[in-house]
Order: structure tokens, then sequence, then C-alpha cells
């Protein structure tokens, strides 16, 4: 336990104190007494209700495509991009798995927007993707997004995990006649799936607190929980709400540690099957 | 020569998918912001004049050597403070790995801005006074990140052998972790300190809401009233920092390299 | 000297320590800036100007250079003062200046604010209270009675579109036409941004519906949205040079700045104001912090915003050195001048026309000739608020 204090007292005063004052600050109301009021509009089924499940549906959706994807990226670069090209590739991921907010909306405005690049040879060749219901600045706009550093930062996380992967392994288990389909579902996929399984929940965790990108992109038309926060907290026009920011953020908290318990034990399961 | 048929009906479709999918998800956008970067005045022709603003605007240097030394700090901070407890995490405290996972999620969970006024909130004044504390910040929202980079390259190592074999020929812990453990994981240093840099270089919202002055909110001010420079700006931003990484990344493995051959 | 002293004996609810301090007005060093509450008990304009400059430097916040003209604003006092003015955030909210107020380092507090009235309203007991010199010509409904805030300017909801488009809209109705599909965009998210709010206010008004229910407001930008002229994206100006839309709502204020910045980058803007709604929105309202870092250069800039001097803009002002301050004051543009430049109509309007001290309007922003205008009340909009909250949402569902 001795060697982990530098690291408890470093979150715990960096991270868990400030949270304790958001909680603190969320019992109280806008006279400064103690009050649970800011947390009945949560639970009710209105706007912030929904604006869970519509987080919720988000980052689920986001995860599940940036690991399939990402793994499937991770895998091509460690087996046939070696040397120089694997570390230039490393530095682009680095940046693009950090990017968001107004300029990489913009990005994609500029692709995919009404007179976007895309859009534009898209239209040339005879398929107009405006002249049905699609923009980029709606839910699948928001989707497409989020790709764009859901994706590497996947194979960031992932990458060590695939490129730890040994090549005796693989030959062993030719020379003991399995084949490569074999390999990979008795071998390769077990030792892997916990990386799998807790790279997904990071993007999972990320896409559900990311905000930045999804605000400067939509109008308030994709109600995301930090989304609302950002505005009770830095908005113009509610001005006395800032505690119920607060309370929501406890709420996004409590949730996500609902979902750390489930791969906690995704963990632990996936650990077991690989011992058997 | 069914193994040999099979080989070469993977590797080619697998290369071409990913770079089909990687240039329409990442390099059409990035092509399509810089489109308008290199108009010139007035939104006509092609030109380099909003990267020459740019470059000429009161400020540009002093936001931008801010940024780069807090980003140095904290890849190092960050460094310092999670390899010995990751190795810790991996060879005898493995009970303490769920506990410290948590940790090292939360802040991708708890919303910046939240963070943030905590953070205001709780500091204490002397620590809000100093441009410093934003190092502690970044490293903070850097850890779940660090954890992960980590965490996946000590398990593809023999961890427990290296340091056996390490310790019973008598070298101190420290030198054990710099000497052994380190050189083993270090595509897993690699991705962390990249990710630290990254975020630290282009992290706006704490910045923003703690007040400071650096690169990500200088542009903010600097940008107004010129919209091509502000695109131009985010180019820049982007490119830069791929640029920057990857120059560290080529010069690292020229060294290492090296250290192979001499060792 | 012993006029001052005088003067300073009548103001008969001036704490006990200005008094003293108003009787050795010649050493500016002895007044609390930070206390004094109008210009005589600061030690008159030129004792205040010399203890601004003393203190050299002034924190602002949130104020975009484009909007309502804040940049001449800035450039104008820092150029005539010597002022340096450090602008914070100049994206953030109201909420974030409240924020900044209440929690931000002791030298990182903004020495002025400019928020939304109902701001200014919750948090008076933030403010320190402070008459400017004008501070009679301002209206009644918008100033605190000691003090602590004061309306500034307000501005109303115009249609801002580029030229090049077939036809250009003169109302709301006519953004129903199928010529502008996808092209229609709003700054924000109406039940977080006072610039959208209002513009479903004015789509409400133009459509039949009334200040108490914005229902009809928002059926409007449903119907907009099924038809496909309504875009979801953030009006601002790079989606804008990117073609991500065509037409906006924004205050008649940002007209101005706004056609400038888009010409820079190859864009024809023009505002009008729709003929089928005129929304003017209550004024935004200027307030001292009690714990502003520079309590002198605060007041210098609260009073120079609410002057109301017909004088020289920034480009034109020449070297101001060895001037005393009142003589500066009287050569410079007063701030309510610089709004009318811009756009918006400043607080003290009405009674700068009585006066004729008022600068000439940019052309084009005119309100339609017999339109009704209409303000909702702050609690009208807190009700507004209220539904879009649950409906706005739901405008989009793919």
């Amino acid at each position: 336990m001795l060697p982990l204090l530098p690291f408890l007292a470093f979150t715990g005063f960096f991270l868990i104190w400030p949270v304790i004052a958001v909680t603190i600050r969320s019992l109280h109301g806008n006279k400064n007494e103690w009050t649970l009021a800011n947390y009945t509009p949560i639970l009710h089924h209105g706007p912030y209700f929904h604006a869970f499940v519509v987080s919720l549906k988000l980052s689920l959706m986001t995860a599940i495509i940036g690991s399939i994807f990402g793994a499937l990226f991770a895998y091509v670069i460690v087996k046939y991009a070696h040397g120089k090209f694997g570390a230039v590739i490393d530095s682009i991921s680095a940046v693009f798995a950090n990017s968001g907010g107004v300029p990489l909306a913009f990005m994609f405005i500029a692709a995919f927007g009404v007179e976007g690049v895309v859009t534009k040879v898209l239209k040339s060749l005879g398929w107009d993707i405006y002249a049905g219901h699609f923009t980029i600045f709606s839910f699948t706009g928001v989707v497409l997004v989020y790709s764009f550093f859901q994706i590497p930062l996947m194979v960031l996380v992932f990458k060590p995990a695939i490129a730890g992967l040994r090549k005796e392994w693989e030959e062993a288990s030719t020379n003991l006649g399995a084949s490569h389909l074999t390999y990979w579902r008795r071998v390769a996929v077990p030792i892997l799936t916990p990386s799998f399984i807790g790279a997904f929940f990071l993007l999972f965790a990320g896409g559900f607190s990311a905000y930045a990108t999804a605000r400067a992109l939509t109008v308030g038309t994709v109600p995301l929980v930090p989304i609302i926060i950002g505005t009770l907290v830095d908005g113009n026009v509610i001005s006395d709400q800032a505690n119920l920011g607060d309370a929501l953020a406890v709420g996004m908290i409590f949730v996500a540690t609902i979902v750390m318990a489930g791969y906690i034990w995704a963990q632990r399961a996936a650990a077991k099957w690989r011992s058997v | 020569m069914a193994e040999r048929m099979k080989k070469f009906s993977l590797k080619w479709p697998l290369i071409t998918l990913s770079s089909f999918l990687a240039f329409f998800i990442f390099l059409v956008p990035l092509y399509g912001a810089s489109v308008y970067s290199f108009k010139g005045n007035g939104g006509k022709g092609h030109s380099w004049v909003n990267y020459q603003w740019l470059i000429h605007q009161d400020g540009f240097y002093p936001s931008l050597f801010t940024s780069l030394k807090l980003a140095v700090l904290a890849g190092l901070l960050n460094l310092l403070l999670m390899v010995p407890t990751m190795v810790y995490l991996n060879l005898k405290g493995q009970r303490y790995k769920s506990l410290i996972d948590f940790l090292c999620i939360l802040p991708l969970i708890i919303p910046v801005v939240s963070l943030a006024i905590g953070a205001q909130v709780a500091m204490p004044k002397m620590l809000q006074n100093s441009e410093y504390e934003l190092v502690f910040f970044f490293v903070i929202i850097a850890l779940p990140y660090t954890y992960r980079a980590l965490d996946t390259s000590l398990q593809t190592v023999a961890l427990k052998t290296l340091v056996e074999a390490s310790r019973s020929l008598g070298a101190s812990w420290s030198r054990t972790i710099i000497r052994v453990i380190v050189p083993a994981i270090r595509s897993g240093i690699t991705g962390a300190l990249f990710l630290t840099f990254a975020l630290s270089i282009g992290e706006y919202t704490i910045t923003s809401l703690l007040h400071w002055e650096t690169f990500p909110t200088w542009t903010v001010v600097a940008a107004q009233q010129n919209i091509l420079g502000a695109i131009a700006i985010s180019v820049f931003s982007f490119v830069s920092a791929i640029v920057l990484l990857a120059a560290i990344a080529l010069f690292a493995k020229k060294r290492s390299k090296r250290v192979e051959v001499e060792a | 000297m012993r006029k001052r002293l005088i003067t300073g004996v009548i103001v008969a609810t001036m704490a006990a320590a200005t008094m003293v301090a108003t009787t050795s007005a010649s050493n500016a060093a002895a007044i609390d800036y930070s206390k004094c509450t109008d210009l005589k008990s600061c030690g008159g304009m030129d004792a205040l100007v010399k203890a601004a400059q003393k203190e050299g430097k002034l924190n602002v916040t949130t104020l975009p250079r484009d909007w309502a003209n804040y940049g001449e604003a800035m450039d104008l006092f820092s150029k005539a003062f010597g002022i340096k003015i450090s602008d914070d955030n100049p994206d953030g909210s109201s909420a974030y200046e409240i924020q900044t107020v209440k929690t931000a380092p002791a030298s990182k507090i903004p020495d002025a604010v400019d928020v939304g009235i109902t701001y200014g309203i919750d948090n008076a007991n933030l403010f320190a209270p402070y008459k400017v010199v004008n501070w009679n010509d301002i209206t009644p409904a918008y100033k605190e009675a000691s003090g602590r805030w004061f309306g500034d300017y307000a501005g109303v909801i115009a249609l801002s579109y580029d030229t090049s488009i077939p036809k250009a809209p003169k109302s709301f109705n006519d953004l129903k036409d199928p010529a502008f599909k996808n092209m229609v965009a709003i700054g924000g998210d109406p039940s977080g941004a006072q610039e959208a709010l209002m513009s479903v206010f004015a789509a409400n008004l133009a459509n039949g519906g009334t200040t108490g229910n914005v229902q009809t407001g928002i059926d409007y930008f449903k119907s907009m949205k099924t038809s496909g002229n309504f875009v979801t994206a953030l009006a601002n100006g790079q989606n804008f040079v990117a073609g991500a839309y065509k037409v906006s709502f924004s205050w008649s204020f940002n007209g101005p700045g706004a056609v400038t910045t888009a010409a820079k980058a190859g864009k024809t803007v023009k505002y009008v104001i729709p003929s089928d709604a005129v929304i003017k929105g209550t004024p935004y309202v200027m307030a001292i912090p009690f714990n502003a870092p520079h309590p002198a250069a605060a007041r210098l800039w609260t009073e120079f915003l609410f002057s109301e001097n017909k004088g020289k803009g920034s480009v034109d002002l020449g070297s101001t050195k060895g001037m005393s301050g009142s003589k500066i004051f009287a050569a410079i543009n007063g701030g309510q001048n610089v709004w009318i430049s811009g756009g918006a109509l400043p607080i003290e309007y009405d009674a700068m026309v009585a006066k004729k001290t008022n600068a000439t309007a940019p052309a084009g922003y005119e309100i339609p000739a017999g339109a009704k205008i209409v303000t909702p009340t702050p609690a009208e909009q807190d009700a507004a608020k209220a539904i879009l909250k649950a409906q706005w949402p739901a405008i989009a569902t793919n």
C-alpha cells in the first residue's frame, strides 16, 4: 500500500477534493441552505432524465464503433506498419485522440456540410446527401464526428496489447496443428479480451463526458448531460441554477460508477475465462 | 500453400480497407478545413496570409511557449507519478487495481466544467495565483490514458522475472525501474507521454475557466474578427502538434537503436 | 478644494471614511476608490483618471470585439488613458462572469461586468454601488436604486443573410419558402443563449403568438425543421464561411461588426429587421464587483461607457500625453455613442436625442415603419425557457 501513497495523495487533493466540493454544492440551494431539491428534476421523466438516456446511447454507440474500428487499425498498424511509420502514426493518433470542440466540429462541417468538400464530390457523382433528412448537425453527425477521436484513442490504448502477442505463440499453435482461425479463437482473442474490455470502457466514459464537440456542432438539439451542465454553469439565460449543474455532475459520476462496476465484473470474468 | 494464400488474401484487403477509412474519417475533414485557411484576403485566391497574420500577432510566441512549458512539465510529472504506481500495481498491489483503475477513469467521467468549478472552490488561493496549477490538472485529466497505456504494456512483459533478476543482481528499486522496466515498456511510456503532451497543449476548458492564457485560450482572443485566421489557427495547432510529436518519436527511436547497438 | 469639502458634507448618505478622503482630494492616493459611489466622491475626473492610470490596468470579461462595438470602446479607452485592457474569455457568458466574480483569485476578478438583467438582479450583493454622472438619464425600470447595477444597451432581433442567395428574406414568413432549404440557422440553444431565446420570441410574434406563450414560436421552428429549411447548425462566423447556413437571427448591434468580419473572409452579409416581428431585448446591465482589483479604472471605464460625449474615435484620436483627465474625457466619444455607431440602442438614447448629442446610427438597421416594438419581461422569459427546455431538444429527431 505504501508505494501508492504519492498517487493517492495527488488524486486525493487534485481530484477527489474538488469533486467533494462540487458534491457539497449540489446539496445546497440558492440561499445556501441544505437541500436535496437539486436532485428531484433528474429523477423525474423530464428533459434531464431524457438527456441521460441520449448521453448513454451516444457513448455506447461511439464506443462500439470506436473500439471495433480502432482495434482493426491497431492490428493493421502493428502487423504492417513498422519503424518510423509506426512512430509517426503514434503521434498522429495522440493528437487526433485529443481533438475536439469548435476546431473539430468545423473540420467536419467543412467536409460533410451542405457545401463541404465531400458533399460536393458526391453531388457531382450524382448523390446528394442533403436531398433527404441527413445533416451533420444531428445525432448521426455527432456519432460520425466522435469517431474522429474515439478510433485513434482505441488505437493508442489497444496497440500495445496487440504488439504483445508473441510470434512464438502463433508458431507454437501452428506447430501443434492448429489452423489460423483456431489460433485466434483459442489463443489471441482470450489474451486480448481484458485489454479490449478495458479500452472499450475508457471510450465509453470518454464519450459520456465529452461535450465541447457536440456543443459546437448542434444548438441544443442533441441533449447531452455534459452540455446541459455546461449551459447551467456557463449559460446566459438561467441565472440561479448552477447548483443543479453540480447535481447533474454527481448524477454522471453515479451512473459511471455503475458502469465501472460492470467493467470490473467483466474484467474478472475475462480473467477467469482466460485461465480456463 | 494454403497458409500462403490466406496471408495474401488478408493483407491487402485489410490495408486497403483501413487506408480508405482513415482517408475519409481523418484526412478529408482536415483537408476540408485547411482549404479555408489557405484563402487570401477577402476570401480570394490561395495564399499564406492567414498563417503570416497568425505568427505576427502579439502574444503568439509567449503563449505558445507557456503551453509547451506546461505540457512538458505535465508529461514528466505524469510519468514520475504513474510509472512507479503502475509497476507496483502489476507486481504486488493487484488487489488495489480496481480502486486505482476507478480513480484514474474518474477524470474522464467528471465533466471538465465541474472539475474546474470544484478546483476554484477547493484549491488554496496561493496555488490559484500560479499558472503552474494547470500542470496538476493536466496530469489529472491525462490519468485515464496514462493508466491504460502503461497497464497494457506492463501486462505484455514478464514483469516479475525482470524485477527478480534485476534485484537479485543487487540493483536498487529506482535503478530497476529506470534501467530495466522503463526500456521494457517503452511503447506504453511513449503512448502515455504523447497523450499527456497532446492533451496539455490543446486543453481549453479548464485553462479558460481558471483564467490562464495558454496557446488555446490566446487563440480565441486573437481569432476574433478574423474568421479565416481562426481556421488557420486550428489547422496550425493540429499539424504542428503532430509534427512535434513525430519528431520526438523519430528522435527517440534513433537513440534507442543506438543504445541497442552499443549494448 | 474648499468647494469640494462642502459638497462632501452635503452628500449626506456618504460614509465618514469617504468624507475624510474627499477633503484631501488633492492627494489622490487617500481616496478609497473601491468605496467611492460617484464621480464627486471619487475626487472628480482629473483625480479619477490619475488614479486609474496609476493602476494601469483594467480587467474586463467576455467582451467579443464584434459585440456591440466593444472592440472600438476598448481601443479608444486604452489609447486615450494609456490603460491596458485584458479581456478574459471573450466568448464567455453571463453565468461565467458571475462565476468569475465569485471564485477567481483576487487579481483576476473582472473590474466591471456586462450581464443579462436577471444576473444583475440576482447577484446585486456582489456589486458596489456607483452612480455615473448621467445616472438620471438611465430608464428607471432598468437600474438598481443605489447603483449596484444599471442597464447599458439593448438590441433588436434582425435577420442576417448572405447576399449571394437568390432571394433576400424580409420576414420570418419569407423563410418558409422552399427556396431557403438547408439555409436557416440559429445562434445557440434558446434555453441557454439569450440571443437565440429572443429569436424564438420573434418567430413567435411573427406567427401570431404572444409573449406570454412561445408555443407558436417553437412550432415555427419545428415545421421549418420538417421542411428542411432550418438546419440545426450553430450560427457563427466559421460555419457561415463554410456555407453551413445562409440566414440566421442576430442582435442588430452585432451587425456592423459581423458585416466587416465576413467581408474579410470573402462573404457579403446584410442585416434586416424582420417586417413581421420587432423584438427588442431587455437591456444588458453594467456592474462593478465589490472586489474589483482596479477600482479606479473600473469607475473610469463605467463613466466612459455611460458618457454621452460626441468626440473622437480611436482612429482619429491623437496623443493625449500631458492632457488632464477631464480634458481627455471631453475629447473622446462617450461609450453611449460608441454603442450607437455599433447599431445598439444605448440606455440613455432618448435623453441624448433630446440633447442632440447622439451620433448617427449605421444605415440599414431601421425598424420598419409602423412596426410595434415588443419586449418580453424577465418573467415571460423564464416561462419561455421552461417550455423550451422540455420541447426544444425534440425539434430534431434524426
